[in-house]
């Protein structure tokens, strides 16, 4: 019984996959059916990590607005290649996010999004993916938090405030050539972690 | 131009900064010149995309404000309206037109064809999926039903503590029992010493009469376990749990020696 399960968890994220290769196909054919889909099965991890960058409610909504209206006019330029389509999604996201980080930094930070919003899971979300995505969070979150502060900090720094190894050694004080050879420690860490590949 | 392969180590370096997009300025116009050209480094950026990607799991998950669907979609309905052309047919061109269309009607009714059948293909794809879908959510559910067992049984109103403690054959063990008359029992043990070969741990109930047993125990190779096991409702008060070896399959009774006991109150 476990072991069955166990099996079912290994092949849910390829099923995933395939789903979501499956919908952005269609929107490539201008199927808006496929953008709902899209919408349901992601909104929640990319809403999340905009919120996570750019801290604001309104600002995390646009962010969300500008990835899915470049989806649907792009989806025919993804790339399967080149990674899935949720990666595509996130560097997406975390790539207008950041935008926005870069350009509002200058301002004053004005209200913290609540840190105590929910973390429910949300109706839309098909029940498959809800699994494989609440387990994956633990599994990231775990890896994440075995690194030393030493390299997860630039990690964290780069990934979320969109910080420039330049900007990391001056902000952390420690010398460049530090900076990129800690990250790329975590990042080889968290690789091994995450999908059991030695570096 | 070809990367030496001193440069091509320090280039493949900069692989992993590369996938969460950490390279700037020259770097990054170096580096993604060298992918062009190199096989082994893209190959390695790809190897770091999933890291990439599960470090967007770790932030705290908010949904996203029940009304940002509504706008998203509507965003992508407005801009999928193409603007319509009207355009002037001059009436002597009609009858070349009417020549058109009837080609045209033929090769439209193909294409409606085909995409008939490419929906027909779609469809019975969506039906194994609903299909896989459904299987998998019974097992998810059968499995959430396993780990809701010892719930039920801990939060039972009449549950109660039984501790045991290890006997002279191995003083080091002991193990804990929840037992809820109506709803069965949850046992952990730990330092339990491993099995001979051809023997196994047994749960007894013991009881004014004889002692009834409640079931086997195997022990992981650290000699800790932790199991459910249903229990029958007419079972008389008991005095004490006990845990003996027994043969392989386990005895009517209790033969061996014992291993943990606990009084229950």
């Amino acid at each position: 019984m476990w072991l069955l399960w166990a099996m079912v968890s290994a092949r849910m994220p390829a099923v995933a996959a395939e789903v979501d290769q499956r919908a952005l196909e269609q929107l490539a054919r201008g199927d808006e059916s496929a953008l709902a889909e899209l919408y349901d099965r992601h909104a929640r991890l990319l809403y999340s990590l905009a919120l996570r960058i750019v801290r604001h409610q309104a600002d995390a909504e646009d962010v969300l607005q500008e990835v899915f209206s470049q989806v649907w006019r792009q989806a025919s330029r993804y790339d399967a290649s080149r990674g899935s389509v949720v990666g595509w999604l996130v560097t997406l996201t975390r790539g207008r996010a950041i935008d926005r980080l870069r350009r509002e930094r200058v301002k004053p930070d004005q209200v913290r999004a609540e840190d105590d919003a929910r973390e429910v899971a949300d109706a839309g979300m098909p029940a498959d993916l809800r699994l494989v995505t609440a387990e994956q969070a633990l599994q990231v979150r775990a890896a994440l938090g075995a690194l030393p502060d030493n390299q997860r900090v630039p990690l964290e720094l780069a990934y979320f405030e969109g910080l420039t190894q330049a900007e990391i050694a001056e902000r952390l004080v420690v010398p460049l050539g530090t900076v990129k050879t800690r990250m790329r420690q975590a990042l080889l860490r968290l690789r091994e972690a995450l999908t059991g590949q030695k570096p | 131009m070809i990367a030496e392969p001193k440069d091509h180590e320090a280039l493949r370096e900069q692989a992993a900064l590369n996938a969460i997009g950490a390279l700037t300025g020259a770097e990054r116009s170096t580096f993604e010149a060298h992918l062009d050209e190199c096989a082994d480094c893209a190959a390695e950026v790809r190897a770091f995309l999933p890291v990439c990607s599960a470090l967007a799991q770790s932030v705290p998950q908010h949904d996203p404000p029940a009304a940002l669907r509504g706008r998203i979609l509507a965003l992508a309905r407005r801009t999928s309206e193409s603007p319509r052309r009207t355009a002037a047919v001059a009436p002597w061109l009609a009858a070349a037109a009417m020549l058109v269309l009837t080609a045209g009607l033929g090769i439209y009714t193909t294409q409606l064809r085909q995409r008939v059948r490419t929906l027909e293909s779609q469809l019975r794809d969506a039906l194994v999926r609903v299909d896989n879908g459904d299987r998998r959510l019974a097992v998810a559910l059968r499995s959430a039903a396993d780990a809701a067992a010892p719930m039920a049984i801990l939060t039972a109103p009449d549950v109660r503590r039984i501790d045991l403690a290890g006997q002279p054959v191995a003083p080091q063990a002991a193990a804990r029992a929840f037992w809820s008359p109506s709803r069965g029992l949850v046992m952990t043990a730990s330092n339990l010493p491993a099995l001979p070969a051809g023997r196994t741990y047994q749960l007894w109930f013991v009881t004014a009469r004889a002692p009834i047993s409640a079931g086997l125990l195997r022990p992981d190779a650290g000699g800790t376990l932790t199991t459910v096991l249903s229990t029958p409702a007419d079972l008389p008060q008991p005095a004490a749990l006990a845990v003996t070896l027994e043969p392989e399959g386990g005895s009517p009774g209790p033969t061996g020696e014992k291993y943990l006991v606990g009084l229950a109150n």
